[in-house]
């Protein structure tokens, strides 16, 4: 991927708080998380478990809103560019992805020297955004199975036995925060190997014109 | 000639058969089958240490508080820990609530049956019973009510636990008197003994299977409120063992003196001593380590116990010493001449031993003849096993002569003897304890591993006999585990040299009245507590 | 009316010295284990002293320890004198009946013949070499629990052990361990079966559940389980692989311990336990770090306590290790970590989830510095490589196209 510019219609400015939504409550359900799989210093528990149930909530209305939004809001068709489309178009396969998957991987591995031609996001980038969509459902599935008002309730106890227990229903949750972890690790060293731009109009909403480099 | 094959023994922990040979009235053989088996040692592999003390004791809902010792002091030898004082003081308190437990259970609900015949006792004369109960220098108790309450049971038809059995077979010899006292003691050691274990809930958090004694020390920490509330039980279960428990077991015996005639069994004793004295010397426990072969002492060491399986349903070599036990199970089928059980037959010196409270405290009685003080000078006039073994002897009219002891009435006797003197110490110690916790002269309750490598031999005595948990610790994971419960010894099939094991030869010259009913086997097998 | 009632309870508890209003606590005290209200109080009274006839009982041990054995003799509310001379006729009772052997089975037989009976079963199905690893009076444990099990008007399981195979279905399960529920499903037999889980089986719980069946169910199996509130619980059998449901009564299996755990206060605090013995085990504070399973186990041992309400694991100062879930030693091992080992197939080992997140979250962040620094000398950082002029896949078919002419 060569620089390019950075226009407000890549994100307009609902998406540049529904991600920043997105960043405090995972930065708070993480770090709550820990604290309550393992409390590494004293008297927080009660603070640790109100900050996971909020920010849970939080979250997962901020993702439902975001998917409404998807199909209400236009956003740029491709980076560099101000013409826009309806956001969701712009997360299923545009033609600008079609064939790319492959080639992708191959020059993240150094296989191939050139960046493939894409679209606003790239084959993977598109799976891996879209993945956290299910995978935060799952968080929460998993997370209502073992929240005491809600565990006993058929829909989530039938997961819990499905799964074997408790114990395995926690150790699902707890993998899947390192899944996000993970995610995010790639997910903020990807979009910000080759410039600071795409930090910069997704937290502070200011343009970057074209290529500084 | 006639084989008999008891199958189920009843009033016993966990599932036992037993075939007798018997000729002219006369058991000429007997083949003991534990006829159960579950595989503890193998959920025990990869586990981590602490997790073995919480899961090897469900090896036995009986004696769980032994194998739960046993097994924190064989991690505890594997990782290279010392447990403190006030630890030591906490455990040895917990098991002597167990052996007052277990002692008061098994004497009053699992063996009286064979010599007390409640049925009987509906024709006592109330008065003559309250006579006789003064004489005998026992407990009274309500024993119009009791009569009235056993009758209108009767009465009713359905029997209940008192179903099917022999009551009407001639080898009961109590008066009706006799056998109402002991029913209404029968009733009364079903409180006594929940007693005793509502002192292992409040040290362990609950019983059968504690919770409290971990790898390192102990999670209970005594407050003084706790203490009172232990010592007040200690004391109700020890009022009970001196005036009922004792005195009933002396009024009994007169009856059945033919019991010291018989069921003697291999003469080896084991003792691998129980109740830490503060130095930490297995020699010198309250009840000491040793070895016994008829009425000398020896010492004894983890090495010197092996394992055959020649005559068991396993696969693995035979003769192995646990600290390399395998357990490969192979279910054959039962073959009296080939193999017959699920127990392994476990050797010591390469004999078959008997364990239990008559070995330990044949083990105390030589330790203490030989001049060894069993207990400190601190806790004052306890009755100490040589003190209370003399008297009893002296009251049955055999002074001097502790070689009685070794026959069946000498089993049951020396279980009750020991229940005294447990009974006593346990009071001593909840006085130290509290003592300490006064003062606040304690060195905490904990201590961590040092290491999480190495191996370790936890041995140590349950209620009924020896226990051994063999550990193999490698990265803080468990490689092996192998289990001598006490059981082991007392019922272990022949071994690889064909030997019966204790509870086989001790059957070996019983007479049998009714060989239908083999009412006296039945008595030995349970004299040994299995 | 009740008064009347030949060889009822009370007149046995009036003899005993009971007095009425001793006998009324009692009653109060079975109507709390089982959540009912007050109100019931007399209602229970006149249950009990009603009742002339004992109910037929059988108590069936299969692969098991004698613990809730031993724990139901520790029952004070009534207590088991009581239980076995005044409720049940207990014909089979291995541990404490008098006869032994042929005439101790033929009491058995004869019950199961007649019908009308309760059968409680402790310990694990032992499926092992067949059924090898039990055999009792000649027959595998399997056909005595087959034989009593088809002709019981309902069966209680005591303990983990009967409920799924309990610690004898940990891994490696060398005997084939499963429970009683699973097993009759497997045969085919629809006896109704209540679950008591923890190991040992709460005593109080045991007796409610007797005092429930003869008295709100009028020993009726179907009005029972009608009129019971249970919890559904599915597991998959440890033997024969099948789902089974099991049934837990509500009232006691409905809420963790955790929620009804005193020292709960000290973990919204966050007070902890972080080694045993401690300053902090004196006060009282919670074990949650020391790896108390409370959180996830679903009984009500806050509440009923053990032995006698004298106390309870958690009180004692040990963490819960969750004896009462389903296949509870392989869910909650190491019992003093807060999450279960896992284990990654044979041969190989347990592994904590902790270990195996941080060692894919280093390769990720050490792969990711790799990355970065091939992207540096790869020279595409910063600014990135040029973008190509043509989709490979386009190049290929233009290629092959060309080739075509």
């Amino acid at each position: 991927m060569a620089a390019h510019a950075h226009y407000r219609e890549a994100h307009p400015l609902v998406f540049v708080i529904t991600h920043w939504i997105n960043l405090v409550c995972m930065v708070m359900l993480a770090f709550s998380g820990f604290y309550i799989h393992y409390p590494f210093f004293d008297g927080f528990m009660g603070v640790a478990r109100g900050m996971h149930f909020v920010a849970m909530f939080v979250i997962i209305i901020n993702l439902t809103l975001r998917i409404i939004l998807a199909f209400t809001v236009k956003t740029a068709t491709q980076l560099g560019s101000r013409e826009v489309e309806t956001d969701i178009k712009n997360w299923l396969p545009q033609k600008e992805n079609r064939h790319q998957f492959w080639p992708t991987v191959k020059y993240y591995l150094f296989l191939k020297k050139e960046s493939p031609i894409s679209a606003k996001y790239g084959s993977l980038q598109k799976i891996a955004y879209l993945a956290t969509v299910p995978l935060t459902y799952l968080m929460a599935y998993t997370g209502f199975g073992l929240y005491g008002p809600t565990a006993d309730w058929g829909f989530f106890a039938g997961g819990v036995d499905m799964v074997g227990g408790p114990m395995n229903m926690r150790i699902i949750h707890y993998f899947g925060m390192w899944v996000f972890i993970i995610f995010t690790m790639i997910h903020a060293y990807l979009a910000n190997i080759y410039s600071f731009a795409p930090s910069r109009i997704i937290f502070a909403w200011k343009e970057t014109v074209e290529s500084e480099h | 000639m006639a084989r008999v094959s008891i199958d189920p023994v009843t009033r016993i922990e966990g599932h036992l058969r037993v075939d007798v040979e018997v000729d002219g009235g006369v058991v000429t053989d007997a083949w003991v089958t534990g006829t159960l088996w579950r595989g503890m040692e193998k959920v025990l592999i990869d586990r981590h240490p602490t997790d073995a003390f919480y899961i090897s004791q469900r090896i036995c809902g009986v004696c769980p508080i032994s194998h739960s010792h046993a097994s924190a002091l064989s991690s505890e030898q594997a990782l290279g820990i010392t447990v403190t004082q006030g630890a030591r003081l906490v455990r040895n308190l917990i098991e002597a609530a167990q052996y007052l437990h277990s002692h008061i259970l098994w004497f009053y609900t699992l063996a009286a049956l064979d010599f007390v015949n409640p049925v009987n006792a509906l024709s006592a004369d109330i008065a003559d019973t309250y006579a006789l109960a003064q004489a005998a220098g026992t407990r009274a108790a309500d024993f119009g009510a009791i009569a009235t309450r056993l009758q209108s049971f009767v009465d009713n038809g359905q029997l209940s636990i008192l179903s099917g059995h022999w009551w009407d077979h001639p080898a009961y010899k109590l008066p009706p008197e006799l056998d109402l006292i002991a029913t209404a003691h029968y009733l009364e050691a079903l409180e006594m003994q929940a007693v005793a274990a509502e002192i292992i809930g409040i040290l362990g958090g609950k019983f059968p299977h504690q919770m409290t004694s971990v790898p390192g020390g102990t999670a209970f920490v005594p407050t003084e409120s706790k203490l009172d509330d232990i010592l007040f039980r200690f004391l109700k279960v020890k009022d009970f063992i001196d005036t009922a428990l004792i005195p009933d077991t002396l009024a009994v015996a007169p009856f059945y003196l033919d019991a010291v005639g018989y069921g003697k069994g291999v003469g080896n004793f084991l003792s691998w001593g129980v109740f830490e004295e503060a130095g930490f010397d297995a020699y010198k426990r309250f009840l000491p380590r040793g070895f016994a072969q008829g009425l000398s002492l020896e010492q004894v060491e983890p090495t010197d116990v092996t394992e055959d399986v020649s005559h068991s349903w396993y696969k693995s070599a035979s003769g192995l010493n646990p600290a390399d036990g395998e357990t490969v199970a192979d279910y054959t089928g039962y073959d009296a001449d080939g193999k017959y059980s699920w127990g392994k037959a476990a050797r010591c010196k390469g004999l078959p031993a008997e364990v239990g409270p008559l070995a330990r405290m044949v083990v105390a009685y030589l330790a203490e003849a030989s001049g060894q003080a069993l207990t400190p000078d601190s806790f004052g006039a306890i009755r100490t096993p040589k003190v209370l073994i003399d008297s009893t002897l002296e009251a049955l009219g055999v002074p001097g002569q502790p070689e009685v002891l070794l026959s069946l009435l000498g089993r049951i006797a020396a279980r009750n003897l020991e229940a005294a003197y447990v009974a006593d110490l346990s009071v001593a110690w909840v006085n130290e304890l509290i003592g300490h916790v006064r003062e606040g002269t304690l060195d905490g309750f904990f201590a961590e591993p040092t290491t999480d490598t190495g191996k370790g031999a936890g041995l140590w005595e349950a209620p009924r006999g020896s226990v051994g948990h063999w550990i193999d610790v490698q990265g803080g994971k468990i490689k092996n585990y192998q289990v001598v419960a006490p059981t082991t010894w007392d019922i272990a099939p022949r071994d690889d040299n064909n030997v019966r094991g204790p509870m086989e030869e001790a059957l070996i010259g019983a007479p049998i009245e009714d060989a239908e009913r083999p009412l006296e086997a039945l008595r030995i097998i349970r004299s040994f507590d299995p | 009316m009740a008064q009347e009632a030949h060889g009822a309870l009370y007149d046995l508890l009036a003899v005993r010295g009971v007095s009425r209003r001793d006998f009324l606590k009692y009653c109060g005290s079975i109507a709390a284990t089982l959540g009912l209200s007050e109100a019931m109080v007399p209602q229970i009274a006149a249950a009990i002293e009603s009742g002339a006839k004992l109910k037929p009982a059988l108590w069936l041990n299969g692969g098991a320890c004698t613990g809730c054995t031993e724990s139901v003799a520790q029952a004070d509310s009534p207590d088991v004198a009581t239980i076995v001379l005044e409720i049940l006729s207990l014909n089979y009772f291995e541990t404490v009946m008098a006869a032994a052997s042929d005439a101790a089975e033929k009491v058995k037989e004869e019950t199961i013949a007649e019908g009308g009976y309760i059968l409680i079963y402790e310990g694990s199905v032992m499926t092992g070499f067949e059924g090898g690893t039990l055999v009792v009076a000649g027959k595998t444990g399997l056909e005595h629990l087959k034989e009593a099990a088809e002709n019981a008007e309902a069966i209680i399981c005591v303990g983990s052990c009967a409920v799924d195979g309990g610690w004898v279905m940990g891994r490696p399960n060398a005997a084939e361990a499963t429970g009683v529920q699973g097993f009759l499903n497997h045969e085919g037999i629809a006896t109704p079966v209540v679950n008591l889980p923890t190991c040992p089986v709460n005593p109080e719980w045991v007796v409610a559940m007797v005092v429930q069946y003869l008295l709100v169910a009028g020993d009726d199996a179907a009005k029972f389980l009608e009129m019971t509130p249970m919890v559904t619980r599915r597991i998959t059998d440890a033997v024969y692989g099948t789902d089974v449901d099991l049934l837990f009564p509500k009232s006691l299996f409905g809420q963790t311990i955790h929620d009804n755990c005193p020292r709960r206060g000290h973990f919204e605090n966050g007070e902890f336990v972080t080694e045993f013995g401690s300053e902090e085990e004196a006060l009282g504070y919670c074990l949650y770090k020391v790896g108390c399973k409370g959180p996830q186990t679903f009984t009500q041992c806050p509440v009923t306590r053990w032995n006698r309400r004298a106390s309870w694991c958690v009180e004692s100062g040990s963490p819960c290790i969750g004896c009462g879930g389903l296949n509870w030693v392989d869910n909650n091992t190491p019992f003093l970590m807060r999450l279960s080992d896992m284990w990654l197939g044979d041969g190989l080992t347990y592994v904590q989830p902790g270990s195996i997140a941080a060692v894919a979250g280093g390769v990720v962040a050490a792969g990711l510095v790799v990355h970065g620094l091939g992207m540096k000398a790869a020279g595409r950082v910063p600014g990135g490589a040029p973008t190509e002029e043509m989709k490979e896949y386009d190049r290929k078919r233009m290629a092959k196209k060309g080739g075509d002419k």
